[in-house]
């Protein structure tokens, strides 16, 4: 496989391109993994600041125009909105699940369907989420599912 | 997949389902029928249009709360029984009181059968999504070892 490294200016935003056949092979889960493990994201806790990494973020949620981010056991509330997170998430394992959030795959134990079209992801802590039928295709597609 | 794909592959299977209980009712209620091939076929392509245009009633600028979703099932159901009942008996598929609650129970399972193909595909989905987590977490714990 070639490596190609480019080197830019200060100005410019840092950005990793990853060029697979498949995008849920084990190495590119592993640049997946390191490059969430190096953003970070700010958010709010009881007037505290804290700086947490994409890789521990098990969802953002927006609710009633608040902003949440949820950790395996914590939550936390940040500034930004869904749209910033979006982009903030984009090309690691995170991905919009539904209208108002976005989900880390990462976290997802497994998927079950429901009789009315969505699908239910229950994650390793346990907590279940609603994966609407329009963003199966981008889980699909993270995970390198076919067809 | 593009949504004029899914719309075809919609259409084939509301088509599919309404051609397997307009099968099921003639063997059950009137295995000696006669149906004239052009205008039948016809006629049961316009009904799977109509329903294919029902499906209109689930759409949403808001995603479905699980409560809003049953009551737009209702709602769809209500509107096929309303609109496919008197399509129906204008083309002689149906005549006295018996036959017109035969065809209710036969649009209702239609329905029915169109939720559970719909949840079969989803499981299916579902199936290869748990299926590639599974791989992956092996592959990670493989790999750490």
């Amino acid at each position: 496989m070639r490596v190609s490294i480019e080197q830019i200016d200060r100005q410019g935003e840092e950005e990793l391109i990853v060029r697979c056949h498949d995008p849920g092979a084990a190495w590119v889960e592993i640049v997946r993994e390191a490059a969430s493990g190096l953003q970070t994201v700010c958010c709010w806790q009881e007037d505290m600041l804290r700086r947490l990494k994409l890789s521990d973020v098990f969802y953002f949620e927006v609710v009633d125009e608040r902003s949440f981010v949820y950790t395996q056991t914590e939550v936390f509330e940040a500034k930004e909105k869904l749209y910033e997170f979006e982009g903030l998430c984009a090309g690691s394992a995170l991905f919009r699940c539904s209208k108002s959030m976005i989900l880390n795959a990462e976290k997802i134990d497994y998927v079950r369907p429901s009789l009315s079209g969505w699908f239910e992801a229950v994650l390793s802590n346990g907590e279940k989420v609603v994966v609407s039928r329009k963003y199966v295709a981008d889980l699909k597609r993270m995970l390198g599912v076919q067809g | 997949m593009g949504i004029v794909t899914r719309w075809i592959r919609r259409y084939v299977t509301v088509y599919g389902i309404i051609m397997l209980c307009t099968f099921l009712m003639c063997l059950l209620f009137n295995p000696a029928a006669e149906l004239p091939v052009v205008t039948f076929f016809g006629r049961i392509m316009m009904f799977a249009l109509i329903a294919l245009l029902s499906l209109s009633v689930y759409s949403s600028r808001d995603e479905l709360t699980v409560k809003a979703w049953w009551v737009r099932t209702l709602l769809h159901l209500l509107l096929l029984e309303a609109v496919l009942l008197p399509l129906a008996h204008f083309w002689g598929f149906w005549q006295g009181g018996r036959d017109i609650l035969i065809y209710a129970l036969f649009i209702l399972l239609a329905k029915a059968l169109w939720h559970l193909v719909d949840y079969s595909l989803n499981a299916r989905t579902a199936a290869q999504i748990n299926e590639r987590i599974r791989k992956k977490r092996l592959e990670r714990r493989t790999g750490e070892e």
